[in-house]
């Protein structure tokens, strides 16, 4: 019955996480509102000599350095 | 010119098909000409939720490629003769989409309806992106979970990026419905409350939809669950029906159903 005082309610849990994934979200997604174009332009580029699947690209933080990781999962029933 | 609304989730199996063919099918009931649109292109449902699975004959990809005119396509349902439904392609995927092709279609939709209801993909791909385009309004469907809630952001997120009202320097309307809510779970502090979503995403309350068995029960009948008067879901959304459609009706506090606190709602859709 005192539970409450020693647990925090999950639903409050929640919304702390949510609220702080969100705005990180928010923040790439202002950062690089171009990725989806990007995404498309480098599927185009890579379909011309390859099957592509999907195209992830992922912004990479390492000290110093800032990177954008671009993974591309090839079409296995597309080989040209 | 109709109303086009987009219904919207982010995050797939949250009940936004049941949204669509509830809040198209009970728009159609206070009298208004309604048109449901299925764009969830290669995975067809809508029409399994309003109970006319078998009688489509033309899809809306055909239309679009010009295969069958509006008229041939639509399905008028067997409930309510002011609601009409177009259903989604099965065999193609939304690639075949572009926009173009959905403009038309929509614009062709607006002359006729007084309200075009679009039923948008689950996840935030190309076939979403053609939904919400040509919008007037969303509407966001989420469950008080916190992964529909942060896949809703995101979704809104493109709504107010590549909405065609936007890049005209007008606004997209948002609204969120609350779906699935346990009242008990949420008194126990087990469940997020409507005002903390609403808080997070930032967006106005359309209408709370409690978790009810029904639903199933209504879908496996293909009679959408606003034909059950008595049951907590219908009743749920017949009050969104008659906001979408201009009434003031007040929100009701189904999370605290025996407090019975009422919060006022004008007219947001005039």
């Amino acid at each position: 019955m005192f539970g409450w005082l020693n647990k925090k309610e999950s639903a409050s849990i929640a919304k702390d996480r949510l609220t702080i994934a969100i705005m990180s979200d928010r923040d790439n997604l202002a950062e690089f509102p171009f990725m989806d174009e990007l995404k498309n332009e480098i599927m185009e580029v890579v379909k011309k000599y390859v099957g592509v699947k999907t195209v992830e690209i992922k912004k990479e933080i390492e000290g110093e350095i800032e990177a954008l990781s671009i993974e591309i999962e090839l079409d296995k029933n597309s080989r040209r | 010119m109709g109303i086009v609304i987009a219904v919207i989730s982010g995050k797939g199996g949250v009940g936004k098909t049941t949204a669509t063919a509830n809040i198209g099918l009970g728009i159609a009931l206070n009298q208004k000409k309604c048109v449901v649109v299925d764009f969830d292109i290669g995975q067809r449902n809508l029409d399994m939720i309003l109970g006319l699975e078998n009688r489509v004959v033309y899809d809306l990809v055909q239309v679009m490629d010009g295969e069958a005119s509006i008229k041939q396509a639509i399905i008028k349902s067997k409930v309510s003769d002011n609601l009409h439904f177009l259903a989604a392609s099965q065999t193609k995927d939304k690639s075949v989409l572009s926009s173009e092709k959905v403009k038309a279609l929509v614009e062709g939709l607006q002359e006729e309806y007084e309200y075009v209801i679009l039923d948008s993909p689950a996840g935030i791909e190309s076939g979403f992106e053609h939904t919400i385009e040509f919008a007037d309004t969303a509407i966001v469907v989420v469950n008080p979970e916190v992964s529909s809630i942060r896949d809703a952001d995101r979704a809104i997120g493109i709504l107010d990026a590549k909405s065609q009202k936007v890049k005209d320097g007008e606004e997209v309307r948002k609204f969120l419905i609350v779906n699935r809510i346990s009242a008990e779970m949420v008194q126990k502090g087990e469940m997020l409350n409507s005002e903390d979503i609403l808080d997070i995403l930032n967006i106005k309350l359309l209408g709370k939809v409690p978790e009810d068995k029904g639903v199933i029960d209504a879908s496996n009948q293909g009679k959408p669950i606003i034909l059950d008067k008595k049951s907590m879901a219908g009743e749920a959304y017949a009050r969104i029906a008659g906001r979408i459609c201009g009434q003031d009706i007040a929100i009701k506090d189904i999370e605290h159903p025996h407090t019975g606190v009422f919060k006022k709602l004008t007219g947001m859709f005039k």
